[in-house]
């Protein structure tokens, strides 16, 4: 059985030039839809701050940041999953290690965001390298494996060290300042915060939307629809991989950074298996492969979460029927369909497809 | 140095030996669903709690804790069949497979949790040991219920491997798990042989609820707490192999026995990850390799 | 006409509706956080059962100066991140004026926090974690129940008396409030000529206690000492029991023995000794009426954690009374040195770092019951004053 034949879902692929020049157009259209949905995601989050902020809101707005947050991690599922076909499982160790080490940057060495993000950046490159090397060995259902594990073994040495707080996690990490030299804020400030963390996504997803359309991009595409073919065409899968893992592993790194800004504290919790769980199925909610999906369906997940909390105390077995119903009827998530809805029209539009 | 080796070194080994079978036992199951349907089945841990908390049921309405124990795997058969019928085949034939599986078997297991804990509260529960006492050898005291652990699992691992490589059903299901299509075009029944398949790994996890329950105690959280040494097990044995679970399960308990006898044994854990990150990293296939190969 | 009467009754609902509208926003609104979902879930009910049945019965008498009790629940899952926007929910969304409930130690940390940065006062009537009253305290925090250091010097000072040079062995979860009853005990115990058989720390969640046993027979002790909770204890003790491991006295934290997980031990926790503040059998008034409606509704006899629950509202009841309202900085001024009864004596909440002072027992188990042994002042069980935070 095959353990990393996945074959794409969307983009026929045919022999014929003119299937080429087709299955061109309709990506094109697709990528449309989706870029159309992402500007609807990112007007309708400042339309959203601007009015609860002049609410005076604090939860909501604290909330949505939170989703953001999550959200960058499950964009760095998406990375893996959608572009490179490769499923982690523990992604959460790289969010986990950005927000220890921002925590601690916090804390003992300086109250600055800029330098908060420099080395979380700086942790999710050497995290992901060293991650990377070690998983990329491994292919299919035995890479996720090993992210689980590599996960589970730092969870419990942080767990275990007592100059990491060990199991109680570190609190008391002070309100920090944003400053963006004409503009500042702090972290407490639940508006101006939002808007910083609604930023430093915005950016992130620029720089990926950018890199999906480059060489690499659809290269790491050709990884996940077959990889045994693409040194053929003189590309080094492994490195391919690789790349794919250091930047995923870095973006869930930078949002973890902005997490103990956010919550004021870090505990080994954050590394832990649900929270993997909770990026993967955002990201499937959202739709794999969409990059702005995961963002969607981050938030979708974490204002359902908080409203079954407050409804049932039952919430496990309400989140658990979600994740079932999504992967049985909603496999290709919100903007999965959303794609298809859109490539159908444009096909009646030309006059059939084929 | 002769009386270390005596009283805990030796012991130690035993102990470690009695909980390897207990492991195995969960182990088997989770490996042959791997193995033939290539599924990674996240809510095994809740048919183990499942198969606990019906042994608790049964004993709590007078039935004898051996009738029960014959009766929990039969119990556990159509929960089996029906997860397969109903969700897993939804997702089989998807090329994201793993994942889909992954994460329809990981709501489940939420599910089963929750329900669990409605309906029989949180408070851990506990069968009375049907086995009390024990012997004592060269010094060394042995429990009587865990020795006959021993030697009841060893039968029932001989008993799956006997099933899997002597019968038909086990040539049916090694053939499908080898190559689908042949084994179809060949006249194997491979959707029956699937749920059947499904429902046998799901009377193991059930058996081993109830058998481990006077000693392990019972509770809403279980599954999850044995389903990871149990996944650890079945990766570093070769996903699929019987073999490979049985030996991988008594190695790896040792290795966490004498473990904390060295260093603190709250490193025991983050030592058997490694063990199975290695193993992935340098034969992804296990250490003894897969069902229907080889 | 009979549109008419219709449309009355109509309005007659909607002035109904609005009437209870404004009487809502008079109510006292109390959240909480217990775990109803993972390893503590056991605690999460007790606590849910002894707040719902305080609740009540201030309501019946009238309320907090005539306003209605009001219970607002969120699970607080064990997990301090789910815990920690929960708790702001509460805060911002319900406006509660006051939160309890927290369990797990770094929860409450973390969730004190939150209170501190919403400017409203949090209770813990279970989190044991030291570092919550001492180096890690907040003037939004206090602590109901007995901190890991209280029960250690108690049930210390109890030991003393046991076996002078007794050999004792430690054996706990590897998580903070394992290790700091231990720490503690130890600290107090070798101070009073105890000596150290063994010290070891086993995974939360540990499934086979027996590979310890080997070391632990070798070691010889008189005395275990378990800080060990929930599932963890009931194997740990079965499987002494099933190891014949029954010639050590048994001894340990409040949190390993308690009524929600003693029926699954049958009687391997017989003569179990610990310390704390609470037993069905400690003789007040107030107790003998507590026990028996907490066991009627909660079908299991109280524990420590029910009678410290109970009594919150009654701390928190005190408190707004002699504030005059429910504005944070006054109800904190209001509690600090505040005495008041709780369900099995007086307890005082200490200025200095917010933790209430009580006596403590040292309580033998005998059947399904904690028998008080021996009286341990408060004062003294409690320490010094060790944080430093105003």
């Amino acid at each position: 059985m095959a353990d990393d034949g996945s074959v794409t879902t969307s983009a026929p692929r045919s022999a014929g030039a003119t299937a080429a020049v087709r299955a061109y157009a309709q990506e094109r259209i697709e990528w449309r839809a989706l870029n159309i949905a992402s500007i609807v995601f990112f007007a309708g989050a400042v339309a959203f701050g601007v009015a609860y902020g002049l609410k005076g809101d604090t939860f909501y707005l604290r909330l949505a940041t939170e989703a953001l947050i999550f959200g960058a991690v499950a964009l760095s599922v998406d990375i893996l999953l959608g572009f490179a076909g490769l499923l982690s499982l523990g992604q959460a160790l790289y969010f986990g290690l950005g927000a220890y080490a921002g925590a601690l940057v916090l804390k003992q060495v300086s109250e600055s965001f800029w330098l908060v993000m420099g080395v979380s950046i700086l942790v999710g490159v050497l995290s992901g390298l060293i991650g990377g090397l070690i998983a990329i060995r491994a292919r299919g259902v035995y890479f996720a494996l090993i992210t689980y594990g590599l996960a589970q073994i730092v969870a419990k040495v942080i767990y275990n060290t007592r100059e990491l707080g060990a199991s109680d996690g570190i609190t008391g990490i002070p309100i920090v300042n944003v400053s963006f030299g004409f503009w500042q804020t702090k972290a407490d400030n639940p508006a101006g915060f939002f808007f910083v963390v609604l930023a430093v996504i915005a950016i992130i997803y620029l720089g990926l939307l950018y890199l999906s359309g480059t060489p690499f991009g659809r290269a790491l595409s050709g990884v996940r629809i077959n990889e045994n073919r693409m040194p053929f065409l003189g590309y080094r899968p492994d490195r391919l991989k690789l790349a794919a893992f250091v930047l995923a592993s870095t973006i869930a790194s930078i949002a973890g950074g902005l997490y103990p800004m956010l919550r004021g504290f870090v505990s080994p919790e954050l590394m832990y298996f649900d929270a993997s769980t909770n990026a993967i199925v955002a990201t499937m909610i959202g739709g794999t492969g969409t990059l702005i999906g995961p963002l969607y369906g981050s938030v979708i997940l974490v204002f359902l979460k908080s409203m079954i909390g407050t409804i049932t105390t039952h919430q496990i077995m309400v989140i658990g029927a979600l994740f079932m119903i999504v992967v049985i009827f909603f496999p290709r998530g919100l903007l999965g369909y959303l794609r298809e809805i859109v490539v159908a029209r444009s096909r009646t539009k030309d006059g059939g497809g084929p | 140095m002769l009386d270390y080796m005596q009283f805990v070194l030796a012991p130690q080994m035993l102990n470690g030996f009695a909980f390897g079978i207990a492991i195995v036992l969960m182990a088997l199951g989770l490996t042959i669903i791997f193995g033939l349907l290539d599924v990674i089945n996240m809510s095994h841990g809740e048919f183990f709690a499942i198969g606990a908390y019906a042994g608790v049921v049964l004993l709590a309405s007078g039935v004898n804790f051996w009738v029960a124990v014959a009766l929990v795997p039969l119990l556990m058969l159509p929960v089996g069949v029906l997860t397969e019928r109903l969700l897993v085949r939804q997702v089989f034939d998807s090329a994201d497979r793993h994942t889909l599986t992954l994460l329809l078997t990981l709501g489940l297991s939420m599910i089963f949790y929750d329900g669990l804990k409605m309906v029989f509260g949180p408070n851990p529960l506990r069968p009375d040991n049907p086995i009390p006492g024990g012997i004592e050898v060269a010094g060394v005291f042995l429990p009587a219920y865990r020795m006959f652990l021993i030697f009841l699992g060893a039968a029932i691992i001989a008993a799956v491997w006997a099933i899997i490589y002597k019968t038909s059903l086990g040539a049916m299901i090694r053939a499908a798990a080898f190559d689908r299509n042949m084994a179809s075009s060949l006249g194997v029944p491979v959707s029956a042989v699937y749920s059947a398949t499904f429902a046998f790994g799901t009377a193991l996890a059930g058996l081993a609820g109830i058998l481990l329950a006077p000693i392990f105690s019972v509770f809403p959280t279980m599954g999850h707490e044995f389903i990871v040494i149990a996944f650890t097990v079945v990766i570093v044995g070769g996903m699929g192999s019987i073999k490979g679970a049985v030996l991988a399960g008594l190695l790896l308990t040792q290795v966490q026995a004498i473990a904390s006898l060295i260093i603190s044994p709250v490193w025991t854990d983050p030592i058997l990850f490694g063990i199975m990150v290695l193993v992935l990293m340098f034969r992804p296939q296990g250490l003894f390799g897969r069902l229907g190969h080889g | 006409m009979i549109r008419n009467s219709t449309l009355i009754a109509k309005l007659a609902v909607a002035a109904t509706l609005l009437g209870t509208t404004a009487a809502v926003a008079q109510d006292i609104k109390v959240g909480a956080l217990p775990p109803f979902t993972g390893p503590f879930a056991s605690i999460g009910q007790v606590i849910k059962v002894a707040l719902d049945m305080r609740a009540a019965e201030i309501n019946a008498a009238g309320g907090i100066m005539g306003r209605k009790v009001v219970l607002v629940y969120e699970d607080g899952e064990s997990n301090p991140a789910t815990a920690t926007q929960r708790a702001e929910k509460l805060f911002q969304v319900d406006k509660v004026d006051f939160l309890t409930g927290t369990v797990h130690s770094g929860l409450t940390l973390a969730v004190g926090q939150v209170a501190e940065r919403n400017n409203r006062l949090l209770a813990t009537t279970v989190s044991f974690s030291n570092a919550i009253t001492g180096d890690r305290c907040s003037p939004n925090v206090f602590r109901v129940n007995p901190s890991a250091g209280m029960q250690a010097s108690a049930l210390a000072l109890w030991a003393a008396d046991f076996k002078k040079g007794a050999k004792v062995y430690y054996l706990g979860p590897d998580y903070e409030m394992g290790r700091s009853t231990i720490a503690e005990f130890k600290k107090e115990a070798e101070k009073l000529g105890a000596t150290t058989a063994g010290e070891v720390y086993a995974p939360l969640g540990a499934k086979d206690y027996s590979q310890f046993f080997g070391q632990m027979r070798a070691a010889r002790p008189d005395v275990l000492y378990m800080s060990t909770g929930g599932t963890d204890s009931v194997r740990l003790l079965s499987q002494l029991k099933e190891y014949g491991l029954t010639n050590m006295k048994l001894i340990g934290n409040s949190a390993a023995v308690t009524s929600d997980n003693l029926d699954a031990m049958g009687n391997a926790a017989e003569g179990f000794i610990t310390s704390g503040n609470y037993s069905t059998l400690i003789d007040t008034p107030a107790n003998k009426v507590f026990a028996e409606k907490f066991k009627a509704a909660a079908k299991i006899e109280a524990n420590l954690y029910a009678a410290d629950t109970y009594t919150v509202l009654d701390f928190y009841k005190a408190a707004v009374e002699k504030a005059g309202s429910v504005d944070a900085d006054k109800v904190r001024a209001a509690m600090r040195g505040l005495a008041w009864d709780g369900v099995a004596g007086k307890k005082v909440m200490r200025a200095g770092d917010h933790q209430a002072i009580q006596d403590m027992y040292a309580l033998e188990l005998k059947g399904k019951t904690y028998h008080p042994l021996a009286k341990v002042d408060g004062e003294k069980a409690a320490g010094p004053d060790l944080c430093t935070k105003w």
